[in-house]
């Protein structure tokens, strides 16, 4: 059935019916020329990759350097390979974070308020952070003050002091976070939700708790910031209006005394749990007007073969505003504002998760649905040619918003090393796309969207939605606490 | 997944609006400064024109990405809506994407999403926009777009679509409001700080009653006043011909008839004779304090000096209140502040988070000790220099977007009759002084305020002075 379609053609029919029914059409403005006819496309636009070079200081970085000079302004990144998931102990989930927010907490050189204040003066900041598997400086400036900021990128990152009363203070700041965090349905499903496919065996079935928040000690804090923030993992991007010759000597010689060291981390994961049948994860927030949906598996790595294949197939199931997904679940039914589905590719299985905040009422209507088009783009529902041919387009023809500023550049070029991707990828990436048959789409559906073990977790108001999701039969209903521990029923 | 469709509350309307690129600097002849002077990187090339039906035309060419961003912004919003029917300027907004007389349902979101790019619309209490971002070879499809809704919209109604509709403007409100912890914040102040029946005194997003009782009539008369060209400004940026875009602009809008004179509420100022002091009850663990003032509009250069008292007062760690409660005397996890400036009136407003062990009777006390020395003493020369050295680079980085450059253009066009007003906004920014900021602080930071405690259920002994706190009714006063 060509779902697009049949809508497409219901509205011509509805538009002429109203046209024709009429008085009405008195009040309708007479057009001089055919307003149904669709303007024909413009050629397409040259494609226009931005050139870089990628060297190696005697440090052991790597140092990417792209000029673009519509505007003064330079994008500037350290990005480490290797992140939370590599460095931190696995119950101290929040320590990785905790180290690069006492970063900004003073220097042999600077105070916390004096680093503040410096930057502020530049007019910027200093952004860092670590994730599950990368971290980054970054920042970006005015190009005459590129120096300058530098200068104290390279002191906060190897002079800190890290003030065991700012440990404090950062802990007491998280723990009010993570307690504010309850309270929101879609937060409590983000949590769960990896929880109950990965465990807390594995790396990305952690979160921080309350328990690994106070374990953390100013030791924990150095030791990490020693292990990690070296050269030998880490890739420089400089990108915007500098003379690549010259910048290579500048930020040599602003980050001499950072030294040498350190290597690429391993990511050797744990095996994920074995499958369990599709089970419905419950897990209680009183009076909520919404239940909010994570619905899942474990999936493949950034680096399968089945990559492209796989993001037409999200682009057509849950990934722009017509996507089978939404299309039904918000558009067609109004349960939601906004339904999706995506794939979390990492360097281990990271996750497809479909979800979204639906009202609580419709919680076991929509879950009909979500489980129709899930179901539906592995065979039931056939992807049709112009679903495809939409989806080709709309990921070859964005491309070029990819390069369309100095931090998008820096972004587009960064992720290529850590990615482990070919320099000549954004090049090749139209043949790429447009090879994708339905046939691959097919195959890809079959085995990553795998409708027999699934975990869908829902929070919202048990009182209200256990019954009504237990007569569905789709699976065991398993009620879970906050933390995602199974509670008496 | 992306939130498509979206809504502004009055605290982010300029933000979208105005200042997805910052705030910025004074006045004289600056139409001429910005146009002439180049080596300034306060600049954005424009062209501006009208249509015989009224329709304001923008121009703005930037070659460094093969795209370009359409915008249409009307000069309508929530304050243009009666009681009774509140949240209707947004519901609207959505009825627009649900196909017009030559446009079926579908193809907009293939035409701009299906192609590479995007599409979406959004409502404040002033304005409703709705943009394209597509590659250039798009441009006329999306001037064929914007122009079908804009004549024939009303060809295309269809009672089941627009029953869905608002079914999800309804959701909308659960998901930002009803079920966001602190979500009831905003209606709040909104009921509590404007008189009933002021034009601001009602949420954007509007009550579940009004929603349901907005009737396809309502669509009907409210597309005929507002969604006239003489209303409009749109606004073009990015790499294409201009000589191509000015024809194909006659073409798709020149046959829009003009609409009947719109009449706007009149701006009426608001201040409050005495404090006001609210308690809500809400499902959340941690308590939180909110403080607002009524302040001044767009139209008020005492917005600048606003803004740059918030900048003073929270945000990096060297700001006072940050530094006060955040860092030195530890009471609170956080703390914000700032002025939201509508067209007409606006708001300063206060929030802070305590620590566990600390009460926001605290929070308020403390907050009042640092407010009353920033009205006696005024800025430092310091405080003043960190508050402006990033407008510059803020205003550079906005010029990398052509939608940050449309809202640039449009709001200027709108707000103030003049898309070149970035390089006004920019130069009265840079022109606060420290006696600008002392003042304000004096003017409108007075005992005439609002203080509302969101306390966990049950606990309303939590509420700062809660012996003096009224507990909010359902219409939120």
């Amino acid at each position: 059935m060509n779902r697009a379609a049949v809508v497409r053609i219901s509205g011509c029919v509805l538009a002429l019916g109203l046209a024709l029914a009429a008085p009405l059409g008195a009040q309708a403005i007479k057009s001089s020329f055919n307003r149904t006819v669709i303007p024909p496309a413009g050629p397409t636009p040259a494609l226009h990759v931005p050139a870089w070079t990628m060297t190696t200081l005697p440090n052991g970085a790597r140092l990417i350097v792209s000029q673009r000079r519509n505007l003064p302004l330079v994008s500037f990144s350290i990005t480490w390979i290797g992140g939370a998931d590599q460095y931190e102990p696995a119950d101290r989930t929040g320590l990785a974070s905790m180290v690069a927010s006492m970063l900004q907490e003073g220097t042999t050189h600077r105070t916390g308020d004096q680093l503040s204040s410096d930057l502020q003066l530049l007019g910027t900041t200093v952004n860092t952070s670590i994730s599950g598997e990368d971290g980054a400086m970054r920042f970006m400036s005015m190009k005459d003050k590129l120096a300058p900021t530098l200068a104290i990128l390279e002191d906060m990152l190897v002079n800190p002091t890290f003030p065991a009363d700012a440990l404090e203070r950062l802990r007491a700041r998280s723990l009010v976070s993570l307690a504010q965090s309850k309270d929101r349905t879609s937060v409590l499903a983000s949590r769960v939700f990896p929880r109950v496919i990965y465990t807390t065996a594995h790396p990305y079935g952690r979160s921080v708790t309350e328990a690994s928040l106070k374990a953390i000690t100013r030791g924990d804090v150095v030791a990490l910031h020693k292990a990690y923030f070296t050269p030998g993992h880490a890739i420089i991007t400089v990108v915007g209006d500098v003379d690549p010759a010259a910048v290579r000597a500048t930020i040599e010689s602003a980050l001499a005394p950072w030294g040498a060291g350190g290597a690429m981390p391993d990511f050797d994961y744990p095996a994920v749990p074995a499958a369990k049948g599709t089970t419905i994860y419950l897990v209680d927030k009183p009076g909520a007007a919404q239940s909010s949906f994570a619905i899942g598996l474990p999936g493949p790595p950034r680096s399968t073969p089945d990559y492209m294949a796989l993001q037409v197939l999200n682009t057509i199931l849950g990934d722009q505003f017509q996507s089978r997904l939404n299309a039904d679940i918000r558009e067609r039914k109004g349960y939601s504002y906004g339904v999706g589905s995506g794939f979390a590719f990492g360097k281990g299985p990271g996750a497809f998760r479909a979800g979204g905040d639906i009202v609580s009422a419709k919680t076991d209507s929509a879950l009909i649905e979500f489980m129709t088009q899930l179901k539906g783009v592995r065979g039931p529902i056939p992807i049709t040619d112009e679903e495809l041919q939409t989806a080709k387009d709309l990921l070859v023809q964005g491309l070029p918003e990819e390069f369309a500023s100095v931090s998008a550049v820096n972004s587009a070029i960064t992720d290529l090393y850590v990615d482990g991707l070919p320099q000549d990828y954004y090049q090749r990436f139209g043949d790429q796309v447009k090879a994708i048959s339905r046939a691959d789409l097919q195959r890809v559906a079959d085995r990553y969207i795998d409708t027999e073990h699934l975990a869908i977790v829902i929070v919202g108001d048990r009182k209200s939605i256990e019954a009504p999701l237990k007569a569905l039969n789709y699976g065991p209903v398993v009620v879970l606490d906050t933390e995602g521990e199974p509670i008496a029923p | 997944m992306r939130v498509r469709r979206l809504l502004l509350g009055a605290a982010v309307a300029l933000a979208a609006a105005g200042a997805t690129v910052p705030r910025p600097l004074p006045a004289q002849a600056v139409a001429v400064a910005a146009k002439a002077a180049a080596p300034s990187t306060i600049n954005i090339p424009f062209e501006h024109y009208q249509l015989p039906n009224g329709l304001n035309v923008i121009l703005s060419l930037d070659r460094a990405t093969p795209t370009v961003a359409v915008d249409i912004m009307y000069h309508v919003g929530s304050k243009n809506e009666q009681l009774g029917r509140t949240g209707f300027a947004h519901l609207f907004e959505h009825v627009m994407f649900t196909g017009s007389g030559h446009v079926p349902y579908g193809l907009h979101d293939k035409l701009t999403e299906g192609v590479g790019g995007g599409n979406n619309g959004s409502t404040s209490n002033d304005i409703t926009t709705y943009y394209e971002m597509v590659p250039s070879n798009y441009l006329e499809d999306a001037l064929w777009l914007e122009s079908d809704r804009m004549g024939w919209l009303l060809q295309a109604l269809d009672t089941a679509k627009y029953d869905a509709q608002r079914d999800i403007v309804k959701n909308e409100r659960r998901q930002r409001v009803d079920n966001q912890p602190y979500g009831r914040v905003g209606e709040i102040f909104s009921a509590a700080i404007y008189p009933k029946g002021h034009p601001y005194s009602w949420p954007v997003i509007g009550s579940m009653a009004d929603l349901s009782a907005a009737s396809i009539e309502d669509v009907k008369n409210f597309f005929r006043v507002y969604y006239a060209p003489n209303n409009a400004t749109l606004t073009i940026v990015g790499d294409f011909d201009p000589a191509q875009a000015r024809a194909w602009v006659s073409k798709y809008f020149g046959e829009i008839p003009r609409g009947k004179p719109i009449v706007r509420p009149g701006d009426r100022p608001v201040t409050l004779a005495a404090a006001k002091r609210l308690v809500l009850e809400d499902r959340v663990q941690v308590p939180r304090l909110f403080i607002e003032w009524p302040t001044v509009g767009t139209k008020n250069p005492d917005q600048y000096a606003l803004d740059v008292l918030g900048a003073i007062l929270a945000g990096p760690r060297t700001a006072r209140l940050t530094k006060t409660l955040v860092y030195d005397r530890q009471l609170a996890a956080n703390v914000s502040a700032g002025q939201s400036s509508n067209e007409d009136v606006g708001e300063f407003g206060i929030s802070v988070t305590p620590r566990p062990g600390h009460t926001l009777g605290e929070l308020e006390a403390v907050s009042d000790s640092v407010l009353g020395r920033m009205r006696r003493e005024g800025p430092t020369a310091t405080e003043l220099q960190r508050a402006k050295a990033g407008l510059e680079l803020d205003f550079v980085r906005g010029l990398e977007s052509n939608l940050g450059k449309v809202f640039q253009l449009a709001t200027g066009q709108v707000f103030y009759n003049d898309p070149g007003y970035y390089a006004i906004d920019y130069r009265r920014s840079q022109a606060v002084s420290a006696a600008d900021v002392k003042r304000v602080a004096n003017q409108y930071l007075t005992a005439g305020r609002v203080v509302l405690s969101v306390v966990p259920m049950g606990k309303k002994d939590q509420a700062s002075q809660a012996a003096k706190s009224v507990p909010v009714t359902s219409e939120g006063r």
